[in-house]
């Protein structure tokens, strides 16, 4: 086997999950602007997303019961600074009903295994943590690209760098899941 | 560890600069509101203001001479009907019923009431069936203070309050008519003085989310951390 080949099946991998995450983003975001559609959408879609994960090692995704209380911790301490600019210039908010709170959490859930875990996985093994960070950084941002005007853009990447920096840093994404569901639940 | 201590905090100041940049607001998963189309825009969405939009829809009468269920929208989605079978009467030819919803300029004055939405008129073929009701859904601004109620006139006025059913999407208010006029969504007038930038009604949770989340990470950190220590100690 020639090493470009080697190298073209290293790449397929996170190169195929990059498409099925944004084909599933943008399917949610646009199906979610049918009448009636919000939370069905975003329910099933975070549900998908999840799917991306089966056939890898909860540890290979950054899942594991072992310092847990740091993990959960860390997730309270990465939603202080997901929320802290809103919190800072709050004027208060519509509260969620109760079905869009749960279809919030199954799809911060389903972004977080998808993203920091299945993606920042198979990105890692092909080119190390660098790209594992930024390319998985990348195809979050792309993903929000439909759900959010261009002027929005620069702080969906630099939460996706936030909780991407933290999943490698901390082989870690217990925070991140923790994290992104109290933000979503919150705002 | 520095290392990925040091980036780690780069990477917070980064998203924290970046956040601030923007209207606050994580809203993933549902993402930020297209603008609201006002009919009168406040002074601040004078100039990027696009009008809003009529909706049109029928309803056909079934085999069994019920009105079948359906939902009419404006062409924006800023407004919409939502009934369910037998809502309407079913008219003696079984033609389908129409339905009509037009934002409208002009309307009797919602004394004590600060509107928070356009102006909707809601008008059918057929009246709503006795003991029945439509469920009428408005959207409103994600830039202004939130209606609190729904609030309906028929004819000429006045307006009355006729509450809310709670809401089924983000930025949105729904009410059950018992009859169609016109609709908007509002707040207590004198809320508005109170509460400048305010969602009237809208939930205050994400201050108080902020505090628990710092206390959770103190409180659980210092007890850690000394474990931690005492660990590496031994």
């Amino acid at each position: 086997m020639s090493l470009s080949a080697v190298q073209g099946g290293a790449w397929s991998r996170p190169a195929a999950l990059a498409v099925l995450v944004l084909g599933i983003e943008y399917s949610r975001v646009l199906a979610g602007r049918l009448p009636g559609m919000a939370t069905a959408s975003l329910l099933v879609g975070g549900l998908a997303l999840c799917l991306l994960a089966l056939g890898r090692r909860p540890a290979d995704l950054g899942l594991g019961r072992d310092r847990l209380a740091f993990r959960v911790l860390g997730g309270f301490a990465l939603a202080a600074i997901l929320l802290l600019p809103a919190a800072v210039r709050w004027g208060g908010g519509p509260s969620l009903p109760p079905e869009l709170a749960v279809a919030a959490v199954a799809v911060s859930v389903g972004e977080e295994i998808a993203f920091r875990g299945a993606l920042f996985g198979a990105l890692a093994e092909a080119g190390g943590p660098a790209l594992a960070v930024l390319g998985s950084t990348l195809v979050w941002t792309a993903a929000h690209a439909l759900s959010h005007p261009p002027a929005f853009l620069p702080a969906v990447a630099a939460a996706g760098l936030l909780l991407g920096t933290w999943r490698w840093a901390c082989r870690d994404l217990v925070g991140p899941v923790v994290g992104h569901v109290i933000a979503d639940l919150s705002l | 560890m520095t290392r990925a201590l040091l980036l780690l905090a780069v990477a917070a100041g980064l998203y924290v600069a970046a956040a601030w940049s923007v209207a606050p607001g994580f809203y993933d998963g549902f993402g930020p509101q297209a603008p609201y189309r006002w009919v009168s825009p406040p002074p601040q969405f004078k100039n990027s203001n696009q009008p809003p939009q009529p909706g049109h829809g029928t309803a056909a009468v079934a085999s069994t001479g019920v009105v079948n269920p359906g939902s009419v929208f404006t062409q924006d989605g800023q407004a919409s009907a939502s009934w369910a079978p037998g809502a309407f009467q079913a008219p003696a030819d079984h033609s389908p019923v129409v339905i009509d919803i037009k934002p409208v300029a002009t309307y009797p004055d919602p004394d004590g009431v600060h509107l928070a939405t356009n102006v909707y008129c809601f008008t059918s073929s057929s009246p709503i069936a006795p003991g029945k009701d439509v469920l009428i859904t408005l959207t409103f601004s994600d830039q202004l203070p939130a209606p609190s109620n729904v609030h309906e006139y028929q004819d000429s006025g006045p307006w009355r309050n006729i509450g809310n059913t709670g809401a089924a999407a983000p930025f949105s208010i729904s009410a059950r008519a018992t009859s169609l006029g016109c609709f908007a969504g509002g707040y207590p007038a004198a809320a508005k003085q109170s509460a400048s930038g305010v969602r009237v009604g809208g939930g205050q949770t994400l201050p108080i989310v902020i505090a628990v989340a710092i206390l959770v990470v103190v409180l659980a950190g210092i007890p850690l951390a000394i474990l931690r220590r005492r660990s590496s100690d031994g």
